[in-house]
Formats: structure tokens, sequence, C-alpha cells
């Protein structure tokens, strides 16, 4: 599987101004009421990697969807498992979730 | 309450108020279980599994009803010492999510043969597994929140998880959608029990001694019992550290691994 | 045995509850239904439409406590998965009377205080007769007094309440009929499942009919508070008369409750509950006790 922290983070975009996404309605993933089902999808393994827009969630692995591309210091949510998220540039550069308790 | 157009936009306490109440579990299980029976398709063509096969899958299953009987009593009990509203609202649909998984367990057994599901969950249940349950419900007894959260919902949930998720990738496909629905509810049972403790060490970090303790006292329990289904299942040892992953990765943020 | 639990599976609720009369609901109405305006815009009664909410929430805090601490007590996986749907049921209860009293324009800070204030100590010491029972894991006392006595006059109270909502609060009426419907599988379970056991333990049979004879006596303790004396009375007779005009026919247990006085609909629900009492007790060999009349 690949690591989905070593998807490649765009340092000049960080200086720009956020990307909008649209959220595709059906993402397949159907353990949250449906007007929520498009911030969430599942991982696929090896051969998946993340957008701009999205981070997993370290506590129950799903991958968090946001509107925006994200940026350190984001806070997200979990809704499958409940959690609040914050995004933070680990010691490889990469995006990744951590748990705001 | 009105959705805003991007969920990450929610106040923290819009956040908590949504998940942890009926409304939001009541529509979260209607994608996954709406058309299932006991958990799975109807008409599904049961697996041709040989008699040892079938045995180890029955010894398995009678040790998953153990655990889930566990989480039913604990998480029950825990309603009655829960410290506000939506705590008790959020593991009253947990309890439902506990008998569920126990009904659909005992109902797979009855599909493959077994006459008395709960003869046989008493003949073969790991005695790990039953002091692990007998801990968990003194904790329960106790009132002693902290200490049950962390027991029932971090260490025996996180367990479930794993195993239940590894063994769905093998077993035969009615085994496989039972135990593929069962994850998808204890997602949000690890979720509150990370989160739930994480405030509460937060709050008071003097409590991390004790509870280092209470999970050394009960890691052994449910490596036991690890060890067990592992060796019934026919799992390597490369992948029986995996299955522990999860777990370790839970008590690791909340700073309970050293 | 497992034949007749089965009807009380948790397949059958999922069936019959989330993926039935609940589908489609917000808090156990229609989405988009509200508190009347003239409601809302009455000072008076709206505090009696919260003291009279506070009242359901206080009851089915008491049903969550006493069908989760059952749980452990059950002899059986069946009864356990039945009281783990019981469970949720009584927490959605919990869970959309709160929301009423919210929607009645109570604070959310404010909710914990309201409920302490507004509580009949009457009904808490009903609840405390039930929990004593349900700490000492005690199955059958535990049932019969959650699942005949509590439920049974949940059921009853409800149904008053939607008698006299059905025409002037639609979306409290669509609430309460949900939470009926489910009241319906709670008493049943409780008639079956404890009818073989009290055949099994007919020492336990004194000490039930004891604690039947308490509850009822707190139960209309209950009643005589909510009905006698009521600030509301006038404005409640105002709302009485407008049904009477608009040929509303408020009608329980073959009475128009518009045309009642409240002390003779407190007769009515008192009768109405003790019967049902007498009659459920009676099917599962208990001898109903008389309560004292406050």
């Amino acid at each position: 599987m690949n690591d989905p922290l070593e998807a490649p983070v765009d340092e000049a975009a960080a200086a720009q101004q956020r990307q909008r996404y649209e959220l595709a309605d059906d993402t397949g993933f159907d353990e949250v009421p449906k007007k929520y089902r498009k911030f969430y999808r599942r991982w696929q393994g090896d051969g998946d990697s993340l957008a701009p827009n999205e981070v997993i969630c370290p506590v129950c692995k799903v991958v968090i969807r946001s509107t925006r591309e994200l940026r350190p210091g984001d806070r997200v949510y979990c809704m499958p498992c409940m959690s609040r998220l914050v995004v933070v540039r680990n010691g490889q550069g990469m995006l990744e979730a951590t748990v705001s308790y | 309450m009105a959705v805003r157009d991007d969920v990450h936009e929610l106040t923290g306490e819009q956040f908590h108020e949504q998940v942890h109440s009926f409304e939001f579990w009541f529509h979260s299980v209607e994608g996954y279980l709406s058309g299932l029976e006991y958990g799975h398709r109807e008409g599904a063509a049961e697996p041709d599994l040989d008699d040892a096969e079938r045995d180890r899958l029955i010894s398995v299953l009678c040790n998953y009803c153990v655990g889930e009987t566990a989480a039913l009593d604990g998480a029950s009990g825990l309603v009655a010492i829960a410290p506000n509203r939506h705590a008790k609202i959020f593991l009253s649909t947990q309890v439902v999510d506990e008998g569920r998984h126990l009904e659909v367990l005992l109902h797979r057994m009855s599909e493959l043969g077994v006459a008395d599901p709960e003869q046989e969950i008493a003949a073969r249940a790991c005695p790990s597994l039953l002091q692990f349950k007998d801990r968990l419900l003194e904790l329960v007894a106790e009132r002693d929140w902290e200490a049950a959260i962390l027991a029932q919902n971090v260490i025996l949930e996180a367990l479930e998880f794993a195993v239940f998720h590894h063994h769905a990738k093998t077993a035969d496909a009615i085994t496989a959608e039972v135990l593929n629905g069962i994850v998808k509810d204890e997602r949000r049972h690890i979720g509150f029990g990370e989160n739930e403790l994480g405030r509460r060490l937060r709050d008071a970090p003097n409590e991390h001694r004790r509870l280092r303790e209470v999970k050394d006292e009960l890691d052994h329990l449910v490596l036991d019992a690890l060890e067990d289904t592992a060796r019934s299942l026919g799992v390597g040892d490369i992948e029986r550290h995996a299955l522990g992953r999860m777990y370790i990765g839970s008590v690791q943020r909340l700073g309970l691994d050293r | 045995m497992a034949d007749f639990l089965s009807a009380y599976s948790i397949q059958n609720w999922l069936e019959s509850c989330p993926q039935a009369y609940l589908e489609g609901t917000e808090y156990g109405h229609q989405p988009g239904e509200n508190e009347p305006e003239d409601l809302l815009a009455n000072e008076v009664l709206r505090e009696d439409a919260i003291r009279t909410t506070v009242q359901l929430v206080v009851g089915e805090k008491c049903a969550l406590a006493a069908s989760s601490g059952l749980i452990n007590a059950a002899p059986d996986e069946g009864s356990k998965c039945f009281l783990a749907t019981q469970t949720l049921d009584e927490a959605r209860h919990v869970e959309v009377f709160t929301q009423r009293l919210i929607d009645l324009g109570v604070k959310k800070k404010d909710l914990d205080e309201t409920i302490r204030r507004h509580a009949n100590p009457n009904l808490v010491r009903f609840a405390e007769v039930l929990l004593e029972k349900v700490d000492k894991k005690d199955f059958v006392a535990g049932v019969v007094g959650q699942n005949i006595v509590l439920e049974g006059m949940a059921f009853s109270v409800f149904e008053m309440l939607k008698a006299v909502t059905d025409a002037v609060n639609p979306k409290f009426a669509h609430t309460l009929a949900g939470t009926i419907a489910d009241e319906r599988r709670h008493v049943g379970f409780g008639e079956n499942r404890i009818g073989s056991l009290i055949k099994q333990h007919p020492e336990r049979k004194p000490e039930i009919e004891q604690m039947q004879k308490d509850m009822s006596y707190h139960m209309l303790a209950t009643f005589a508070a909510s009905f006698r004396n009521n600030p509301a009375r006038e404005q409640i007779e105002q709302v009485k008369e407008g049904m009477r005009e608009s040929g509303v026919n408020a009608e329980y247990h073959g009475a128009n409750l518009s045309e009642l006085s409240p002390e003779e609909m407190e007769g009515v629900l008192s009768d109405t509950v003790l019967e049902e009492f007498k009659v459920r007790l009676g099917r599962i060999g208990i001898d109903y006790q008389t309560p004292a009349r406050p």
C-alpha cells in the first residue's frame, strides 16, 4: 500500500490563493448521513493518492475531503469516527491530520 | 440544524451535537444496513466449507460473540455513568450496535448449522477474553468512567476493528459482509472512545499514570485473545503484528504508551 | 423462547422503526414542522408546555437508565438484544423531548436547570423506586417496573397528549405518534417475557406487587400535581373552548377531552392507566394492588 503521507505537497501553492473543489456527491462512502457523504471516501490502497483537499484520519483511516485545498492549521472533522482534527505539516513536509481533543 | 456548505465549518459544539445524536446514528446506519437481513443480503449462497474450516470459523465466531457480549454489557452499564446527555445518547446507539453485532453473529452460526449457539459459545470461549469481560464489567460497576472507556472503546473496540477488518478480507462472502457492516459501526465507537478519553486526559493529566496501569493489566488478556483468534484464522506473524497497530496508534496518541 | 424472542430482534426493530415509521422524520416529526405560533407567543401556555415536556424528559431518562441497566441482568441473549433496542428507543425519546424544550425557547445552557426546576418530585420518587430494583440487577422486578408500570403509564399519557394535540399541534402529535409506536413494543416485551419468569419465581410476587403499589401512588401524585392548580388553567380552558367551537373532538377512551375539566381529565387518565395495569399484571400472574389516592 502506498503511504498516503508521501503524496507530494506543492510548495508554490502555499503562496497562492486556495484552490476550491467541487465535491462529487457519491463517493461510495455510506457510513454517514447522505448530506455529509461527499466529505469522505475510503482509502483505496495501492495506487491511491491524496488530493490537496484530502487528508487521512489517523483514528479510523477514512479519507477526509474539503471543498478547499488544505493547509497547516486547518480544522477538519472526521464524522465516521467523530474526531476533530487539525492539519499539520509533518517532519517530511507532508500534510497530515492530528487529533485535537 | 442547517447544513453548511462545508462540514468542516461547523463549530466544535455543533459538530459534537450532531455526531452524538440519535439523528446522526439513524441517518448513518440507513446507508449501509437497509436491504440487509441479519447483516447480509438475502439469498447469498453459502460457501462450500470442509468440516475443519467450518469448525474453525465457528470457534472464531464464538469468540467474536464473547467480545460483543462484553461490549453490549459494558456499553449498557456505561449509559448510567455517562457524564452528560450527549454521551448517554451516543452510548445508547452503541448499545444497539453491539446488540446487533451479537445478533448477526449468532444468526451466522445458525446458518452454519450450529443448533445451540449459546451452548457452543460457552464451550469454545477463550478464557482470556472472558477474564477481560469480567474486568471490564468490574470497572463499569465501580463507576470508573475513564478506565471503563479505555477498556471498552479503546482496547476492545480497536482490536475488534482490526481483527474483523482483516478477517473480512479472507472470509467467505456472507461472513465478510456481516463483518464489514460491523466494522462500519466500530469506527464510531473507537472514535468516541479515543476522543472522550483524550479530552479527559487533557483536562486531568495526572490520570495518565492510573490509566497506564489499567492498560498494562488488560493488555495481556486482549493480546492472548488476539493470539488465539489469529491462530484460528491462520494469520502469520507479520500480519499479527499489523493487527495490533491500530490499537498501538490510539494508545500512543493518548500518551498511554510510556 | 427463541421463537418468541425473534419477534423482538434487532433485525425486526430496524425494519419496523428506523426503516419504517421514523423514516423521513427529524427529531420524530416531519421536516419543517414547528411549534404553533400562538403557543410560542403566549407566555403562560409556553411555560405550561415546557413544564409538561420536562416531565416527559424525566420519565424517559428513567426509562433509559432502567433499560440499559437491565441488559447486564438479562438471563439470555435475546432479551439483551431487545433491551438494546429499547435503550436506543428511550435515548431517542430523551433527545426528541429535549429538542422540544429547545423548540419551545429554552436555551441549551439552561436545559439542565429548567429540567431540575420543573421536575415533579413525585415523578422523581417514582423513578427512584424502579431504579433501586435495577441497581440490584433484579431482572424480574426491573422489567415489571419498567416495561409494565413505567411504559404502561407513558403509553397512556402519550395517547392522551396526542389526542389533545392532534388538531392544534401536529408537530408534537407526530413526535408522540412515534414514541407511542415504540412503547407498544416495550409493553409487549414486558408482558410476554416476564409471564414465564413469574411462573418460575412465584416467591417474587409480594415484593413486585409492593413495588407496583408504590410506583402507582407516585404516578397518581404526579398526575394530581399536573392537573390540579395548574397556573395555565385559564389559558388551557380558552384553547379547549376554541377546539369546541371548531368542532374538534379530542377523543380519549370515549371522552371528548375538550369538554372535560382538568380534574375530570386527571380522573380519566388515572382510571385508564390503573385499569391497564390491572389487566396487564393479571395476564402475567401478578395481583394488582390498589394504591392510595393522593
